[in-house]
């Protein structure tokens, strides 16, 4: 699981992840996951290139997540496969951290 | 009970109880993907649920001793229906009498594994529990003609 950070216009941060987000993965990205929570406050996680999403990967998400939002923060996630959606919706994570399909629409979200 | 005279040992995998290992699941599913023709999200559903009831083993059953066995068996009983069979010397547990957990709430810390039986339940088509001789048998069923209609 590769991480890439880019800080995008309007402060938001764009986190993309590539791999499969199984308990390896989750372990890779863990830290960096960490810091952005603790230092941004409007993060799209892209996950278009995420081939892989199991309950080890969804805490990898929501714990970011609920770290920026009690910090006054967003996080949405953005462009997930059908099956790792159905993952997402599986355990309700959606309700949780919005996702969207169209980049506009999740940079929308966290102005 | 294995399909199309395929080669038993290319449908059997065999890992020792540490976490890494189950790194080896995903290309052994892609090989058996080619060799079945398995739809890419029937592979998923197969992938995800190793990886929950391999972890699940490895973590509590197993509760860390490293050398312990798990064995992954595929099977094709008829066309277009795969059963994946994992057996271990764990003690007796039955993963299908754990309740669910609920789905996780905004300030609520998730449980390290803690939605993995939702997982196994939604992405799996048929679940069997079986006690051996010698520990725990799982046996997880994938339907195409089910996951055809889902995806409509």
């Amino acid at each position: 699981m590769a991480i890439a950070i880019e800080e995008l216009t309007g402060g938001i941060t764009k986190v993309t992840l590539d791999g499969r987000l199984d308990i390896l993965g989750a372990a890779a990205v863990d830290m960096k996951m960490n810091i952005i929570a603790g230092s941004r406050k409007a993060v799209l996680v892209d996950l278009q290139n995420v081939s892989f999403l199991g309950s080890m990967g969804l805490r990898s998400l929501v714990a970011p997540a609920q770290a920026i939002r009690s910090r006054g923060g967003k996080m949405v996630l953005f462009g997930p496969n059908e099956s790792v959606e159905k993952v997402l919706k599986t355990a309700c994570i959606d309700t949780l951290i919005p996702v969207h399909h169209e980049l506009q629409s999740a940079l929308a979200a966290l102005q | 009970m294995i399909g199309n005279g395929a080669n038993e040992s290319q449908d059997q995998l065999v890992l020792r109880s540490r976490l890494p290992e189950i790194a080896k699941v995903a290309p052994w599913l892609q090989d058996r993907a080619r060799q079945y023709a398995i739809p890419w999200n029937v592979q998923f559903a197969m992938d995800l649920c190793l990886e929950e009831v391999l972890s699940n083993i490895i973590r509590h059953g197993y509760a860390g001793a490293e050398d312990r066995p798990l064995v992954v068996k595929f099977t094709m009983p008829r066309s277009r229906y795969f059963i994946i069979v994992v057996d271990d010397e764990a003690p007796y547990f039955n993963p299908l009498d754990v309740p669910d957990l609920p789905p996780v709430g905004p300030n609520q810390q998730m449980r390290v594994g803690g939605q993995g039986i939702r997982l196994l339940r939604r992405f799996a088509d048929a679940l069997e529990y079986e006690r051996t001789a010698t520990g725990n048998q799982l046996r997880i069923g994938f339907s195409v003609a089910a996951s055809e209609v889902q995806m409509k």
